[in-house]
């Protein structure tokens, strides 16, 4: 079965066809879901309420979208309301361009250590910079950059205009670029 | 060609565009040809790229026992 055939089943109450489906989906869910809290139990735990709530709201899916497209947009909101309960946030809104800009930033990557260093040293600089960042912004960056969702793609999963993704995208590269110099440089 | 002056900030505060945007609106072409003459904005703009990069390749496999629980608490695991 297709993807269109497998969803028309499910919508019918086929089992199989459901659990087809969450076998698809799995690893986007839950690789987005920990891209977006750093935490495996969170990101579990993301992961299944989006899939509970596609189960639950499945006959609203009306096919004008990608089912992908859909999920992202439940996962996204359950990563936001996760998030929100935390507030150990920067908040690079109330950065200025001037400091989010700054030309102390422009350090040379080229002699960075990046390549010598451990997988997991790595690792950690990279969730204790995003883990820095809004959550707001960490979906804008994931969606955008790292998922390679197009600006439209990623306004209209998020709910916002198009100057705001860009806007949002634009901050958040900055802010995590700054926090991985800053790494380096301690 | 607009003859437009572009700064260093101005540069960098455009330049995350840059990465996946046409350029080619006046300020963005003056953009391109500062880019083409300043070191400290290749480097911004290598270092934004790298950025990206790390992130794309920091990913997070799908453990079989978080695929299995899954389908235990969607009350799937006896469809296959």
């Amino acid at each position: 079965m297709n993807e269109e055939q497998l969803i028309a089943s499910a919508k019918n109450g086929d089992r199989k066809a459901l659990a087809e489906l969450v076998k698809n989906y799995g690893q986007t869910v839950y690789s987005f879901a920990f891209k977006v809290c750093r935490d495996r139990e969170k990101a579990e735990n993301m992961m299944q309420e989006t899939f509970y709530s596609m189960i639950k709201s499945l006959h609203q899916f009306d096919g004008n979208s990608k089912l992908s497209t859909w999920l992202y947009r439940i996962v996204v909101n359950h990563c936001l309301m996760e998030a929100r309960k935390s507030s150990r946030y920067t908040f690079v809104e109330q950065e200025t361009d001037d400091s989010l800009f700054d030309e102390k930033y422009i350090a040379d990557w080229s002699t960075l250590p990046i390549k010598n260093l451990e997988t997991k040293e790595l690792r950690n600089i990279l969730d204790s910079a995003i883990d820095k960042l809004q959550p707001e912004y960490r979906v804008v960056f994931t969606l955008r950059d790292v998922e390679e969702y197009s600006t439209e793609e990623t306004a209209k999963m998020l709910e916002l205009s198009v100057p705001a993704v860009k806007s949002r995208l634009h901050r958040a590269r900055a802010f995590l670029r700054n926090e991985i110099t800053k790494a380096f440089q301690e | 060609m607009n003859e437009e002056k572009v700064s260093c900030k101005d540069v960098m505060s455009h330049i995350c565009e840059s990465l996946s945007e046409e350029m080619d609106s006046p300020k963005c072409v003056a953009i391109k040809d500062h880019l083409e003459n300043c070191e400290g904005c290749k480097s911004y703009f290598t270092s934004v790229e790298m950025t990206i990069d790390l992130y794309k390749k920091c990913t997070e496999t799908f453990p079989d026992d978080v695929h299995k629980k899954l389908m235990a608490f969607l009350e799937l695991n006896d469809e296959k």
